[in-house]
């Protein structure tokens, strides 16, 4: 039941109308209905798996209990890593027992052949297990007190907007948001509709766009000349800047539809000077989980090592990222690149102020300098994704290969067509609105315009989605 | 060591690994207020405080830096 399907439209109008004019009168009331809600939502995208989030559940609310209790540091400690075994072990168990298992046999017995367990990966297991694991960890080092109300701790592991895709959102900033009643807020709620109708422009008419041209020429790489095949690593990688952050855009419209604010996972992070302010911006709830629990972690123990220490902490967390979205050569590579392209940052230091790092917030053009910033890491991110969208990571070192070939310097004729010109205004259209709008809130904040410029926008979306929109069964953020 | 003392030691550490001094050492001063005090200069700021005032950090200790004053008062615990 995604959120661009029928199924979630009726869903939700169901709930909405409960939510607001039956289960209305009391906090408790609405978190009965967001809990039951929420385990249906579930339940309907994948029942198998229903009985392992209740468990994660039962298991991190308990555990945070038993570290707050423990009078001992020792006991405490040794509690924190039985839950961190625990929570990781289901994780590793059901995403990345069949990789580890089979590369162990391929360099031990290289004669024996390697027989997959039949697994289906939990749907939201990334999700949820980091959110439990930064709960338990928080509650450890006394960041925030353990919950007294299992039904608001469910409420929060549970809530169906974030439940399979994020963004992980940390117990402190959640709960509070749900120990009393919600009210209607009009403004929050009409913002929730713009976010959201900018989520299935961007899923739909940009992402799935970008699809069709990306999709056949990485089945049939080896055809193409260079120009295409850079070309079309710069339309994969709008198409997966547009599927999540649309996707995220979905989901943090659907909770403002409910009265809850979840954290911003995206915030147009293609308009950074360099990797740094690109991950700052992109996935930001991940960055933020990563930089809390790996990287200050790891930082703080190599310290002694100065900045060879902050580049393996670096490389280590980055390689953590990328394993995190599954279990393939390729997201490891993905994540080791990311990792590299921090070297000259950390090496460069912090000598030069921030001011020149970080893209100019209030102006509306960028100057020569950062349009050229702009240009370079728009390159590191797309040569990157290209690890992240091949199967293998020979077919990615195939692929960007034949992109430095002498075949780059000549027409990328197999995609120039009207179709694809079209697919191309609609991202520059895409692009633009995000840049005039990169210090709101959301991309497509323009609570702030006249009624006659919102509506013209409205329409607008609603044209392109009705004739340009391609209909689509999955997120790719879906998998991990 | 006096307060005054510490804040500032701490604010020739932070001039010289930041190579600037655009910044008003005060309690409520918090690292994004300072330009370059980010998560990657942030553990190179912490081993120059802790060679300077000659103690050691704990883990648990950096999770309670929420500003300057935080900061000061860990020092003062440590000395």
């Amino acid at each position: 039941m995604i959120f661009n399907s029928y199924d979630f439209v009726v869903f939700f109008v169901v709930v909405f109308i409960l939510y607001w004019f039956v289960f209305n009168k009391t906090a408790k009331a609405q978190n009965v209905l967001l809990l039951i809600s929420s385990l249906f939502f579930y339940a309907w995208a994948d029942w198998r798996f229903l009985g392992i989030l209740i468990f994660n559940i039962l298991f991190n609310y308990y555990l945070a209990k038993s570290i707050f209790k423990a009078s001992k540091v020792a006991v405490k400690q040794k509690i924190l890593w039985f839950g961190i075994l625990i929570n990781v072990g289901i994780l590793g168990y059901y995403k990345y027992f069949n990789f580890f298992y089979e590369n162990l046999i391929n360099i031990f017995s290289s004669g024996t052949t390697f027989t997959a367990l039949d697994l289906l990966i939990p749907l939201g297991i990334s999700f949820f297990t980091f959110q439990s694991l930064g709960y338990i960890i928080d509650v450890y080092y006394e960041e925030v007190e353990p919950y007294n109300d299992l039904m608001l701790f469910s409420t929060y592991m549970v809530f169906f907007p974030k439940l399979l895709s994020g963004p992980i959102e940390r117990v402190q900033k959640f709960i509070p948001q749900i120990v009393s009643k919600r009210v209607f807020d009009y403004p929050l709620i009409a913002d929730g509709l713009r976010q959201i109708l900018w989520g299935l422009f961007a899923k739909l008419v940009i992402a799935e766009n970008c699809a069709v041209i990306v999709d056949p020429v990485f089945e049939n790489y080896n055809n193409e000349s260079g120009s295409t095949l850079l070309f079309v690593s710069f339309f994969y990688m709008i198409q997966l800047y547009a599927d999540f952050s649309g996707y995220s855009n979905m989901a943090i419209g659907v909770a403002k539809l409910l009265g809850i604010k979840l954290s911003r996972n995206f915030a147009t992070p293609f308009f950074s000077l360099n990797i740094s302010e690109f991950w700052r911006k992109w996935h930001m709830t991940l960055t933020s989980w990563m930089m809390d629990y790996i990287f200050t972690p790891l930082s703080f123990i190599l310290r002694a090592y100065k900045k060879i220490g902050l580049i393996i902490s670096v490389i280590i967390t980055f390689l953590i990222v990328g394993l995190w979205h599954g279990a393939n050569w390729t997201y490891i590579v993905f994540g080791l690149i990311h990792g590299i392209y921090f070297i000259p940052v950390i090496l460069k230091g912090t000598s030069v102020n921030k001011a020149s790092n970080t893209m100019t917030e209030n102006k509306y053009l960028p100057s020569v300098v950062e349009l050229f910033k702009m240009l370079v890491l728009l390159v590191q991110v797309m040569l990157a994704s290209v690890f992240f969208r091949s199967e293998t990571v020979i077919k990615a070192i195939n692929y960007l290969s034949r992109i430095f070939s002498k075949s780059l310097i000549s027409l990328p004729s197999s995609i120039i067509n009207g179709r694809n010109a079209l697919i191309f205004m609609f991202i520059a259209f895409f692009i633009t609105v995000e840049w005039f709008h990169k210090t709101k809130s959301h991309e497509f904040d323009i609570s702030g315009k006249p009624l006659y410029i919102r509506w013209f926008f409205y329409i607008i979306i609603f044209i392109l989605l009705l004739f340009a929109g391609r209909t689509a069964e999955a997120f790719i953020y879906f998998q991990f | 060591m006096e307060r005054n003392d510490i804040v500032l030691k701490l604010k020739n550490i932070l001039a010289e690994t930041l190579e600037h001094t655009n910044f008003e050492i005060n309690d409520a001063l918090t690292a994004k207020d300072v330009d370059g005090w980010d998560s990657l200069s942030h553990m190179i700021i912490i081993t120059q405080i802790e060679k300077e005032f000659g103690i050691k950090f704990k883990l648990r200790d950096l999770n309670k830096l929420d500003n300057v004053g935080a900061l000061i008062d860990v020092i003062q615990t440590k000395l």
